[in-house]
């Protein structure tokens, strides 16, 4: 029935269009001009021609910068792995009512504004804070310096990101079927096979979609970087930011833009040709 | 038969697909009419054609000798019952049962007094502000009828709405539907693939096959003179013996299987003499014994399985390379064991043909 | 090892805990610049929010956009999603990645270009200026929630409104936007959201005068770290642990009514 639903509305092709009609006319002045005017600048600020995307791929700066953030989110992301995986194991193994309740905090998490979050990681991590207060209560004489860090930076970034990939993983451990697990076990499977070659693939359509997100996400990070990173250790976005607001080298900028565009994109095309990018919101 | 709703000559097509070919049917005023048939067959396209949801690609949809064709479904005054009922989630059962009274601008209060009658008619009363997730599927289904006949339609459509009940209900709510739709005289439309469905409620059956009407009569016309293989084949269990007629004057036909076979010529398609037909037998018509019985046709099979259902029983043999099914009461499949020959025997008003 | 994980998966809950609730007592806390423990407790902080309008334009100025974005997206989105979701149509692929497209893109890579282009439309600094950009990054959440509601919407239901006598409009007043009433309000809370917690592209297009809270928040951590920080990072949890609970309770509280409501047990099977 759906089958031939479907096929009589194929007919009618211009309704779809008139409702989708003012959406594309925003997107395209809102959306496609703005992007193409960072592609235009690239190549015209402050002189036509490729000088720009010279600068920012051979130049020993920017080249640190941008294996800098391919390096950071590559280990955001297996941080937020390592953190997450065996979290949503736990929750998807445990009592509906305990799972619910690490849920809520995870959302709660979530749907905290980040700009809140990494505050709070200041806090934390700060001269004056706990941590700290903590080492010398131990008797610790000479405390690490924690904050403005590459270490305090990227614990932020797994903090603020590790949703994303508990959410996606727990999702998809929470659809197993029990049986199937029994069923492996009953053939023979236990203890690490057992995890190895079933539960494992199992899961990992979770662990793809939440790791590309976080990925995806970690690269073009401009806010905790900026406020809790060392200045000496920026990342790409970071970078992009200052060229304008220091400089305004607008053509730099967007050509180092272009770039991290171009590297996103990469990531999710490789992404969808292997699973499909719809999956990857949904 | 005086005809109340006409169907003829419907067509329709998507793309090269035919779904319906040249569809005619006419219905009398107050009939149970069921459309029975697999999926695919077309029955549902043109249920919905009748609603008006799908446009015939040719022919018309009358009522009373007016035209629906161009009416939009809210304007058609049809009652239908869909698969999953179809309630409204976000309304009780009683503002469900108003929904096409406050349509049709009849005031809250008074449409609501109708709505409440109607449910009492299905027998839902006190439960009229329920909401249909705090209803279980039967009582559903009633919602979903009372609300379909609350505006008094020309004409009641019901999509397989029994599919999603377990058996037990299912039986009680076709002696509902049946009983109701007697009260009412409405005339319905009701389409099923389900046979003892529609053997028990219809007072007609259509037959549906590939976009075709393959027959249309009372239930015990169409399970006892089934005039095409497919329905002798789709209704009841059927034995579809090869033969040729070897005289069609007298009603004789000649099967390897069955030997020279007798058949009354009444009834039976129009044959003339070398025709290859099938002969019909239905499983219940035959018996099975040691030796021939006296007074019956008789011929010898060799028994493959018998599967016991408690009153009766099903033989299933082989005379030959055909198989034959025989139906038998419980208490003589004592005598009988996988592996034995054994003769089984009809009487010739047994016998029906269908060409092929 | 189940001890070891179990352990393990406590540590994870305290390092997902702690920031959000080290926020709390922070804005109590007497101290002018972040210490921990704090050295004692008040409300000045608080006093300090409600009353300084450096702080309290900026909330305006963000749940004022954020309002403006959530009706302008959802008038343009909800169009829109119904015609992916429920047509079929030349060209439908390209405009599914269209409406994607803006969460693909790193925001600071748009706030380069939103810079430079609402520069020279003047609208740079203004709050129509931050409206417009803010819809365009709220379109793909708002189509994910939303198309995701009206997938899960049985068709069937409008028509058998529509088989009972309604009109195509009758039809989607009466049955249709009911039943998706919740799926709206979800998705257009989204919008608002996104909006409201959006920080890179205001950073470099809000200006002074229209400037949103998250813009002066980053401004104020990384120039003095104000203590109301503190407190508005308490206030921002508090409304997000309510949005989040509120839903439970109310449920509950129905749940509590409805027992003690006297309902007819008689079966009609």
């Amino acid at each position: 029935m759906n089958r031939l639903i479907s096929r009589v509305s194929e007919q009618k092709t211009l309704w779809p269009w008139l409702l989708l009609l003012p959406l594309t006319a925003y997107l395209i002045v809102f959306f496609a001009i703005p992007l193409g005017q960072v592609a235009l600048m690239s190549v015209t600020e402050p002189h036509v021609g490729l000088e720009n995307y010279e600068k920012v791929l051979t130049g020993s700066l920017y080249r640190k910068v941008f294996i800098n953030t391919f390096m950071t989110a590559g280990l955001v992301t297996v941080c937020c792995l390592l953190v997450g995986y065996p979290l949503a194991y736990l929750m998807a193994h445990t009592s509906d009512r305990r799972a619910m309740l690490i849920l809520l905090l995870i959302t709660m998490s979530f749907w905290t504004s980040f700009l809140v979050r990494t505050y709070a990681w200041m806090v934390l991590l700060g001269n004056n804070g706990p941590i700290i207060w903590l080492f010398t209560a131990v008797g610790i004489a000479d405390p690490p310096h924690l904050l403005f860090t590459r270490f305090s930076s990227t614990l932020a970034m797994v903090h603020i990101l590790a949703p994303y990939m508990i959410m996606n993983i727990y999702s998809v451990m929470k659809k197993i079927d029990p049986a199937l697990i029994r069923s492996a076990e009953s053939m023979g499977a236990r203890g690490f096979s057992l995890f190895r070659h079933v539960y494992l693939p199992l899961t990992a359509p979770g662990i793809a979609n939440g790791s590309v997100l976080v990925f995806v996400i970690c690269l073009g990070f401009y806010v905790t970087p900026v406020l809790l990173g060392s200045p000496r250790e920026q990342m790409a976005a970071g970078l992009i930011g200052h060229q304008i607001e220091e400089f305004l080298a607008f053509g730099l900028a967007s050509a180092m833009a272009i770039v991290l565009l171009t590297i996103t994109l990469a990531v999710l095309a490789v992404y969808h040709r292997r699973f499909g990018l719809d999956r990857l919101w949904g | 038969m005086s005809s109340y709703l006409r169907l003829s000559g419907i067509n329709k097509t998507y793309g090269d697909f035919v779904a319906l070919d040249n569809v005619n049917l006419d219905v009398a005023k107050g009939e149970f009419v069921t459309f029975l048939g697999p999926s695919g067959s077309g029955k549902t396209t043109t249920l919905m054609i009748i609603a008006g949801f799908e446009q015939a690609t040719r022919g018309s949809v009358e009522i009373e000798g007016v035209s629906l064709s161009g009416l939009d479904p809210q304007d058609r005054n049809i009652g239908i019952v869909f698969q999953n009922y179809a309630l409204f989630p976000h309304k009780t059962a009683a503002d469900n049962v108003y929904f096409p009274l406050q349509m049709r601008g009849v005031k809250r209060a008074e449409g609501l007094k109708k709505a409440q009658a109607m449910l009492e008619l299905v027998g839902l009363e006190g439960f009229a502000h329920r909401y249909p997730k705090e209803l279980s599927g039967g009582q559903q289904q009633r919602v979903a009828l009372a609300r379909a006949l609350v505006f008094e339609p020309d004409l009641l459509l019901l999509d397989e709405p029994l599919g999603a009940l377990d058996k037990n209900l299912r039986e009680q709510m076709q002696i509902e539907i049946k009983r109701i739709q007697r009260k009412l005289g409405v005339t319905t439309i009701f389409v099923t693939h389900d046979q003892t469905e529609a053997m028990s409620m219809s007072d007609r059956i259509v037959v549906f096959s590939k976009g075709n009407i393959e027959q249309s009569g009372p239930p015990l016309d169409i399970y006892h003179r089934p005039t095409t293989r497919f329905v002798a084949d789709f209704i009841g269990e059927s034995n579809l013996i090869p033969g040729h007629i070897a005289n069609a004057a007298e009603g004789v036909v000649e099967s390897p299987v069955l030997g020279t076979c007798r058949y009354l010529t009444n009834g039976q398609p129009s044959v003339s003499n070398g025709d290859e037909v099938a002969v019909v037998i239905r499983p219940e018509h035959m018996k099975l014994s040691r030796n021939p019985i006296e007074g019956r046709s008789n011929a010898r099979m060799t028994i493959d399985t018998i599967v016991n259902y408690g009153d009766n029983a099903l033989v299933i043999g082989h005379a030959g390379e055909q198989p034959i099914r025989v139906r038998v009461l419980g208490a003589d499949v004592v005598i009988l064991h996988e592996g034995d020959e054994c003769c089984f025997s009809w009487t010739d008003d047994a016998v029906f043909l269908v060409t092929s | 090892m189940n001890t070891m994980m179990r352990w393990f998966g406590v540590a994870v809950i305290v390092f997902i805990a702690a920031p959000l609730v080290i926020v709390v007592p922070m804005s109590f806390s007497t101290a002018s610049s972040l210490q921990f423990p704090p050295p004692g407790y008040w409300l000045g902080y608080y006093a300090d929010y409600f009353s300084d309008p450096s702080w309290l334009r900026p909330t305006w100025n963000s749940l004022f956009i954020a309002t403006c974005v959530t009706l302008l997206t959802m008038a343009l989105v909800v169009p829109a999603t119904f015609a992916l979701v429920r047509h079929k149509f030349w060209g439908k692929g390209i405009a599914n990645l269209m409406m994607m497209m803006p969460m693909a893109v790193p925001h600071i890579v748009m706030a380069v270009g939103y810079y430079s282009v609402l520069g020279q439309w003047r609208l740079v600094h203004t709050h129509l200026g931050v409206i417009l950009a803010h819809t365009c990054l709220s379109v793909p959440i708002t189509f994910l929630v939303l198309s995701a509601n009206l997938k899960g919407f049985d068709q069937t239901l409008e028509r058998a409104a529509r088989s009972l006598g309604a009109s195509p409009i009758q039809t989607f007043i009466h049955v249709t936007l009911p039943i998706l009433r919740p799926g709206l309000f979800i998705s257009a809370l989204f919008a608002f959201i996104q909006s409201f917690d959006e920080t890179v592209v205001a950073i470099f297009i809000s200006g002074r005068d229209a400037e949103t809270l998250p813009r002066k928040m980053f401004d104020s951590i990384r120039q003095e770290a104000d203590p109301v920080i503190a407190v508005i990072s308490s206030l921002l949890f508090l409304v997000v642990l309510i949005a989040l609970v509120a839903p439970h309770v109310a449920r509950t509280v129905r749940r509590v009514i409805a027992d003690r409501r006297v309902t007819p047990t008689i079966s009609a099977e």
